[in-house]
């Protein structure tokens, strides 16, 4: 139940992220070429919405299995090699977040002590720029949850996206529309 | 001390990825350690470092952008109207619908910016169709799977755009650059399918007639007109690459669901019904569309093209961000130019520097995803080709060629894999079908590599005609 609405809040703060980010780069050019005139915080907002949306979805990413990785020298090795490689892939990643956030927390301290604010917007920095340490305990806590799984027994690594499942993906629904199409002409 | 930096730097990345840690935390974790052990960067400046990376570049919003364009633009339907366009156009000629296959390739990379997809889309409609008219199934896959690498050569191109991200290239200039091999490459591959067609005596069907070109061609048209939206735009140097993406993803919203009305609220609803006057289907247009604008944000098909385009491109800035650091680690050790005087002090000339970097990039690609492959390797090739007086856009169409051929070269051919999935063949039969074209495909980038005119008199064209030379 916990975990359907949290996923839910994802992929729309997510979505909606995008959604923004790209209404509000076509309304900067609308208003550009229509009225001559443009939104005085829309560049800046615009990249911040672009930094939370790729540091708070790279959680989603290992969520759902996405991220991009080779997997084709793994696959070599029998299932207890690959489950050991996966051990220690996890943790090398589980290293990477620790350190990152001990530098975003010390990174963030300090732009809260100085009280630095955005150029455009009077909001602090260190509030806009949190998410450098949230998304990073957000994916502490999706990889220590990959590694659980793993030691027990669910999972034997990272999944990757598999680009080329993707695209036969779409080549089966035009196949489907294509006979669906012959049948009926028929 | 300093001569450990870079085979530890490498060791740790190469060694990570093929263990299975993600590209992007390979590519951050080896430079943190790097730093950590080399330089008196504090953490917080690290942090400092990702955070910029991903918020203080205004053209790599262009990325997600155009990946949100081509989610809504790359369907069956759209597929579908390329190709009747395609066919009405070169069918007529003795081998035409394999030349219409690699034109609506062509066409549909173009609309989409990803190879797989293009196959996958063009493939399943246009190999089935030739085979059926006697085609030899073999050689329908082949040329597929090999039109179908022009995805990211033809602009607007993701993989270009993850270029200009790694070595602070114009994305612009590379959208230009790109559009004369891209042409190029299509007619050789059709120049290659006529005389074949020749040969083996392959059919040709009867000309439409202008009348059907221009009806079909009017019908494509709304796809289409992307490619126009985004290259004009940019050629003309009215807008940026990223205004032109997000000018483009809005034009493909609206065309997905209010003109081709493939997915959204709309879906199979048709413009005018059977029967129905033109007097009464104008006013129901006009109702249903505009109750469908506030129903679309809350319809499945379309919150999945959203969803599906956000997560790709989280994967792939994410990957950005990160490789930024690793960039700056090359930097910062002088990594880049240390390899550079090297080759220098060999006397190794640019042309075979480019032999090289083809061999390197033609290896490479062969077990990695294309923008892995640009992101580790552009930064370290980039100040080597600048001393030796390569154009850095020439470079890039030369990395972008060695891409399109990792894609159809085991044990990664992504093209592979949705060839053989399509036709349910085996991977070996996949690679046999590709292999003639993959030869030809060699040709062509010979004639990229040593041949810099190819790549760049579109751009210089530009340059003139804006008065910059």
């Amino acid at each position: 139940m916990l975990a359907n609405i949290i996923n839910k809040f994802e992929e729309s703060f997510l979505s909606l992220l995008l959604v923004s980010m790209t209404l509000l780069v076509f309304s900067e050019v609308v208003l550009r070429f229509g009225f001559n005139t443009g939104i005085s915080w829309s560049q800046e907002v615009t990249l911040y919405m672009m930094a939370w949306f790729v540091l708070f979805g790279a959680s989603y990413g290992v969520k759902v299995g996405a991220h991009i990785g080779v997997d084709s020298f793994v696959k070599l090795f029998p299932k207890k090699m690959r489950v050991a490689m996966g051990l220690l892939s996890v943790s090398i990643c589980i290293a990477y977040c620790v350190i990152f956030m001990i530098g975003a927390w010390n990174y963030l301290a300090k732009l809260h002590q100085i009280h630095l604010e955005m150029e455009d917007l009077e909001t602090e920095r260190w509030m806009s720029e949190s998410i450098i340490f949230l998304g990073f305990l957000f994916l502490l806590f999706r990889f220590l949850q990959l590694f659980i799984r793993i030691l027990k027994g669910d999972a034997e690594g990272f999944s990757h996206i598999d680009e080329a499942a993707e695209s036969l993906e779409l080549a089966a629904q035009i196949k489907a529309e294509e006979q669906a199409i012959e049948a009926g002409s028929k | 001390m300093e001569s450990y930096v870079i085979p530890i730097l490498f060791f740790l990345l190469f060694f990570c990825m093929m263990i299975g840690v993600p590209v992007a935390v390979s590519l951050g974790f080896s430079s943190i350690v790097t730093i950590l052990l080399f330089a008196d960067d504090s953490l917080a400046s690290i942090a400092l470092k990702l955070f910029e990376a991903l918020s203080e570049h205004y053209t790599f919003l262009a990325i997600p952008f155009f990946i949100l364009s081509s989610a809504f633009l790359s369907t069956g339907g759209v597929a579908k109207r390329i190709i009747d366009f395609a066919i009405d156009i070169v069918g007529h000629i003795r081998g035409g619908l394999a030349m219409a296959g690699v034109l609506a390739c062509m066409l549909f990379a173009a609309v989409s910016g990803s190879s797989p997809a293009t196959v996958a889309a063009i493939g399943a409609i246009v190999i089935v169709g030739m085979t059926r008219v006697g085609y030899p199934e073999k050689f329908a896959a082949g040329v597929i799977s090999t039109a179908g690498t022009l995805g990211i050569l033809i602009p607007p191109s993701i993989v270009m755009l993850v270029y200009a991200a790694a070595t602070e290239v114009s994305a612009a200039r590379m959208f230009m650059a790109g559009m004369a091999p891209g042409i190029l490459m299509g007619l050789i591959l059709m120049v290659a399918i006529y005389i074949y067609a020749r040969i083996k005596g392959l059919p040709s069907s009867p000309f439409p007639g202008f009348k059907k070109i221009a009806k079909s061609g009017l019908t494509a048209l709304g796809g289409l007109m992307l490619i126009f939206i985004v290259l004009g735009a940019i050629y003309g140097g009215v807008a940026s690459p990223t205004e032109a993406a997000a000018v483009a993803s809005v034009y493909a919203f609206f065309i997905a669901v209010f003109g081709y009305r493939d997915i959204g609220p709309l879906k199979h609803l048709p413009w005018k019904k059977e029967g129905e006057s033109i007097g009464s289907a104008i006013p129901r247009n006009i109702i249903q569309m505009a109750t469908a604008l506030p129903k679309s944000f809350f319809n499945k098909e379309v919150q999945k093209v959203i969803l599906d385009a956000s997560k790709v491109s989280i994967m792939l800035l994410f990957v950005i961000g990160n490789a930024i650091l690793f960039a700056h680690v090359l930097t910062t050790e002088r990594i880049p130019h240390e390899i550079a005087e090297t080759i220098i002090a060999w006397g190794l000339p640019a042309w075979g520097f480019l032999l090289v970097v083809n061999l390197l990039l033609l290896i490479a690609g062969n077990f990695m995803e294309p923008s892995a492959i640009l992101l580790i390797m552009a930064p370290i090739l980039f100040p080597i080709a600048t001393q030796l007086g390569i154009d850095p856009i020439h470079l890039g169409i030369i990395m972008v060629v060695n891409m399109e051929i990792g894609m159809i070269t085991p044990p990664v051919g992504l093209n592979l894999f949705v060839i053989s999935g399509i036709t349910n063949k085996s991977m070996g039969w996949a690679i046999s079908a590709s292999l003639p074209w993959l030869l030809l495909l060699l040709f062509f980038l010979m004639l990229i590599t040593f041949v810099p005119q190819i790549s760049l008199f579109v751009p210089e064209m530009f340059d003139k005609m804006h008065g910059y030379k």
